[in-house]
């Protein structure tokens, strides 16, 4: 039997966040929009539900009276990402 | 844009994408190795050339190095405090290496002062070229960079000649040589790489 995938991660801004934290130590929100091409609305909304599910952690603040938002893996969000991708291995191995 | 659900290859498709830009991060474009390296194999060869035809007093061109060390060093000071643009990631190999450069400059001016004062220049110089061959040996690790883990292993070989050279003379052409394939040649393939990757198309639209 399968595992399910995890349907935080199974979405494409999504995942493509996770996998980018997952391999840097923070990043800022205007890196991970570059990096993904996505729009600063969508991406917000995306990166709010990671939070939510505690995969990542948002660090607001102010630098040069100019708002900066980091972002960072949690281990949670690593032991997910490493789930899923052990999930995925299964489904494309059957 | 709406969320998408993707299929089990193209997840990991795209873990793989976002990884290798996330990897594109930590690579080094190799300009410090190059400017150093072609710093310090000049001083060396100017030197020899000095020995050779008594221009200047023996250390001239590396007192010269220490002043151009010190106004690079104000100018990249500068730089970073008021023009440098954030790159807006912090990772792993990066706040090590920052860790490291403090440990190697700290190292660096501890031989040295003691060159200065007592230390003959003859193995002064070998122990500098060794501190080269370590913190190159890190860095080619860390970033698995094979010319340069080759360039550090070399280095080490000059380092240890230099020590067993009889003459100053002899010691410049080791230390020459040391950065030639410790900091030089691995700095040039390093940038010539990172030039190709900027090259490469961005990753499609998310």
């Amino acid at each position: 039997m399968f595992k399910e995938l995890d349907p935080i991660l199974h979405s494409q801004l999504r995942l493509a966040v996770i996998s980018l934290l997952v391999s840097v130590k923070e990043a800022e929100f205007t890196f991970l929009k570059e990096k993904t091409n996505a729009t600063a609305g969508n991406l917000s909304v995306q990166i709010q539900k990671l939070k939510d599910a505690g995969y990542i952690e948002v660090m607001k603040k102010f630098k040069d009276n100019y708002p900066q938002t980091t972002c960072k893996i949690t281990p949670k969000g690593i032991e997910a990402f490493e789930l899923y991708v052990k999930a995925l291995s299964e489904y494309i191995n059957k | 844009m709406e969320e998408r659900q993707l299929s089990q290859h193209e997840s990991l498709l795209l873990i793989r994408q976002m990884i290798e830009t996330a990897k594109k991060e930590q690579k080094d474009d190799g300009k410090g190795w190059i400017v150093w390296g072609w710093m310090l194999f000049v001083s060396s060869i100017l030197t020899i050339a000095n020995l050779h035809f008594k221009w200047f007093n023996t250390y001239f061109f590396w007192n010269l190095f220490g002043v151009a060390t010190v106004i690079i060093f104000l100018y990249e000071t500068i730089n970073i405090l008021y023009f440098k643009k954030r790159t807006g990631v912090r990772t792993y190999t990066k706040d090590l290496f920052e860790k490291l450069n403090t440990g190697f400059f700290i190292s660096l001016l501890f031989i040295i002062v003691a060159i200065n004062t007592g230390v003959l220049p003859t193995k002064g110089f070998a122990l500098l070229i060794s501190l080269y061959a370590f913190w190159i040996l890190i860095y080619g690790t860390a970033l698995n960079f094979r010319p340069s883990i080759v360039g550090a292993y070399l280095s080490w070989g000059f380092g240890i000649a230099a020590l067993f050279v009889k003459t100053f003379e002899w010691v410049m052409v080791m230390h020459a040589l040391a950065v030639l394939f410790g900091y030089i040649v691995p700095g040039h393939i390093a940038y010539k790489e990172f030039r190709k990757l900027q090259r490469k198309e961005k990753p499609e639209s998310v």
